[in-house]
């Protein structure tokens, strides 16, 4: 302790290169990609698992929103630490950067929703996408929808995910090649640069998030709407992205890595974002939303929770509660749980697999079309105490794993181009010294 | 103020006391955190117990240097936070009972109000206090124990005496070694120190 600033940093190739092992994970991972995304797109298509269309495209926007959060949370990382002028941070940015970097072709796992769409079949997914067939099968939600057509509509749909994945892809583009020409130039000026465009970037990505929320989950019940959502979302990629963040780390650091370069006081730094964040933060804004729709006990909205209650989705909501919040604030509170690489890296792979569980509790279920009919909720709860959450098909988990796998292989071949660390940042010395009080 | 030498000076006579003044302890005096640092180290590794470092302003990495112990105070913060839980969710339970509820141990009758169509017993509705309470219990908790456990408020010091000690709220470091300690003794602990290499070693009386 407190002597890190008296022996200079190993700047080595070794240390800051990715260790050769990692490349050999890059095909492991490819493999994964192709068999888990080949595979679940078979087996879940043709249903030989037992899944209808709805649950395979359901769980294709799962895995897909899984992967993507990782990379929003990477790109969250970054920007926050050059709005903030941090200092610590730098050691571990670059991970962060890569993993963000993936938001340069993340959007080719968002096309088989535009086949989908070509096949005439969106309806299967987002109900909007087929007014027609709505007016004609549901009057009432169509009633309801009806007015919100001149924003839910295939062309500006389509319109706004395009803008998404531009933006995206410029900003974390923006970033990564910045601060990878830093490491030649060591110019301040490209600091200064990253400084001036993290403001509008969070503005941009806020915005952004929020609105992919709105159409791409919030829109599979259309009728339902709460302002919350985006923010909701918004901590699941904080989630997603500080946990992958710190896995990253930890294994490089396992690897023989960044010796003398990343320490304790980074890990536990990492290890409270991600509490902060993905566990306290996203309890509050879950609660929050929970509570008002609760209290103010209007249909429209009630029928999205009650949705989440019936059957086996009321256990599915109780462990989110416990699995995404109360078990892992507990875990991780302590300051040495954060510091140990390996409890802080258990903690992460936790809560990426809570992160999944949440993100299949806000797809995945789908709200009873004759609740309006119900007398009351007693009613709700006998004529849909059957409904499974269909949680443990290997579809789910092949798609998912797929996903990753593409993700992770993306990040590893993005860190094997560059140095490990922004090793001439005008803040790198000040990451090295830094210690937690 | 003592007026007798005191026990410490009779057992341990190398460095007579002048009459009537009590010896507090020892100060060395260091120019920059990194001497301070490096010293604190020795007196760790010396074995002394009641001891303490004097900055102008937070040190990384001093307590390490020192060989701290952890402190409890996130036990009793937890522990603050948990009653603050559990206060709030009993609070809201009570005033909200319509009768006599087993639990409640006494016979209770609140202000239950109809909200909304609302369950007297509405847990939803009661964990925002709960959230507030656990926090503002955590928080007194926290500062309270802090003052307590430093000793604080403190309003006379020994070390105020030594006009050379003003300086450790402004550009100096140092160190003090009370003479209560069990390895203290005047001239070997005052060579210890110098064996630092500071910038000066001063006695300061109680």
């Amino acid at each position: 302790m407190g002597h890190a600033s008296t022996h200079a940093a190993d700047l080595g190739t070794q240390n800051i290169q990715l260790p050769a092992m990692a490349l050999g994970f890059r095909k492991i991972a490819l493999a994964v990609a192709v068999v888990g995304l080949g595979g679940g797109a078979a087996v879940g298509y043709t249903g030989a698992f037992g899944t209808d269309p709805g649950h395979f495209w359901r769980a294709y926007l799962i895995a897909f929103l899984f992967g993507l959060t990782m990379c929003l949370g990477g790109l969250f990382f970054v920007f926050v630490q050059h709005l903030t002028r941090a200092g610590w941070s730098v050691a571990v940015r670059r991970p962060a950067e890569a993993l963000a970097a993936n938001l340069r072709w993340i959007w080719i796992l968002f096309v088989p929703f535009a086949v989908l769409w070509m096949m005439g079949k969106a309806n299967t997914l987002w109900v909007w996408a087929d007014m027609n067939a709505l007016r004609a099968e549901n009057p009432v939600e169509a009633g309801l929808i009806d007015p919100k057509t001149a924003f839910l509509n295939p062309t500006f749909f389509w319109i706004r995910a395009v803008a998404y994945f531009a933006i995206w892809a410029v900003l974390s583009s923006f970033f990564f090649r910045s601060s990878v020409s830093q490491d030649e130039s060591g110019d301040i000026k490209i600091s200064e640069r990253m400084q001036k465009f993290a403001a509008p970037t969070a503005i941009l990505f806020g915005l952004s998030v929020t609105f992919a929320a709105f159409d791409w989950i919030m829109s599979l019940s259309p009728a339902w709407f709460s302002t919350m959502f985006g923010v909701y979302f918004f901590c699941g990629c904080a989630t997603a992205g500080f946990a992958t963040m710190i896995l990253i780390t930890v294994r490089l650091t396992q690897l023989g890595a960044l010796k003398g370069i990343v320490s304790r006081e980074h890990f536990q730094d990492m290890g409270k974002l991600m509490w902060a964040f993905g566990i306290v933060f996203w309890a509050y804004i879950g609660f929050s939303q929970y509570m008002l729709i609760w209290y103010a006990n209007v249909p429209e909205e009630t029928g999205w929770f009650l949705a989440r209650q019936v059957g086996g989705w009321g256990f599915f909501s109780f462990a989110l509660l416990f699995g995404h919040f109360v078990f892992p604030f507990l875990g991780l509170i302590s300051k040495w749980m954060k510091r140990a690489p390996l409890t802080l890296a258990l903690g992460a792979v936790w809560m990426l697999c809570f992160h999944y569980v949440d993100l299949y509790w806000l797809i995945m279920p789908e709200i009873p079309h004759d609740i309006g009919e119900m007398k009351n909720y007693g009613e709700l709860a006998t004529k849909y105490a059957d409904t499974a959450t269909h949680f443990t098909n290997p579809v789910n988990f092949m798609l998912v794993l797929g996903v990753v796998g593409a993700v992770v292989a993306g990040t590893i071949g993005t860190l094997s181009r560059v140095a490990l660390v922004p090793k001439k940042d005008p803040r790198f010395a000040e990451s090295l010294r830094f210690e937690n009080m | 103020m003592a007026t007798t030498v005191t026990n410490i000076s009779d057992t341990k006579t190398e460095q007579p006391m002048p009459q009537g003044a009590k010896l507090y302890g020892l100060i060395a005096e260091f120019e920059t955190p990194g001497d301070l640092m490096a010293a604190a180290e020795k007196c760790r590794d010396a074995g002394y117990k009641y001891w303490d470092c004097h900055t102008p302003f937070p040190v990384h990495g001093l307590d390490g240097a020192m060989g701290l112990k952890r402190t409890w105070l996130p036990w009793f913060v937890f522990g603050a936070g948990a009653t603050g839980t559990t206060v709030a969710f009993l609070l809201q339970a009570f005033t909200n009972s319509w009768d006599l509820h087993i639990w409640a141990g006494v016979w209770v009758t609140g202000y239950p109000f109809l909200i909304s169509g609302k369950p007297a017993m509405s847990l939803p509705a009661f964990i925002p206090v709960m959230f507030e309470l656990t926090i503002l219990f955590s928080a007194l908790a926290c500062v309270k124990l802090m003052f307590l456990f430093n000793g604080l408020p403190q309003l006379y010091h020994p070390l105020f005496k030594s006009n050379r000690f003003r300086r450790a709220s402004n550009d100096r470091f140092f160190i003090a070694i009370e003479a209560r300690d069990p390895k203290f003794l005047p001239k070997a602990t005052e060579q210890f120190l110098r064996t630092l290499d500071p910038v000066a070693v001063e006695a300061v009386e109680d």
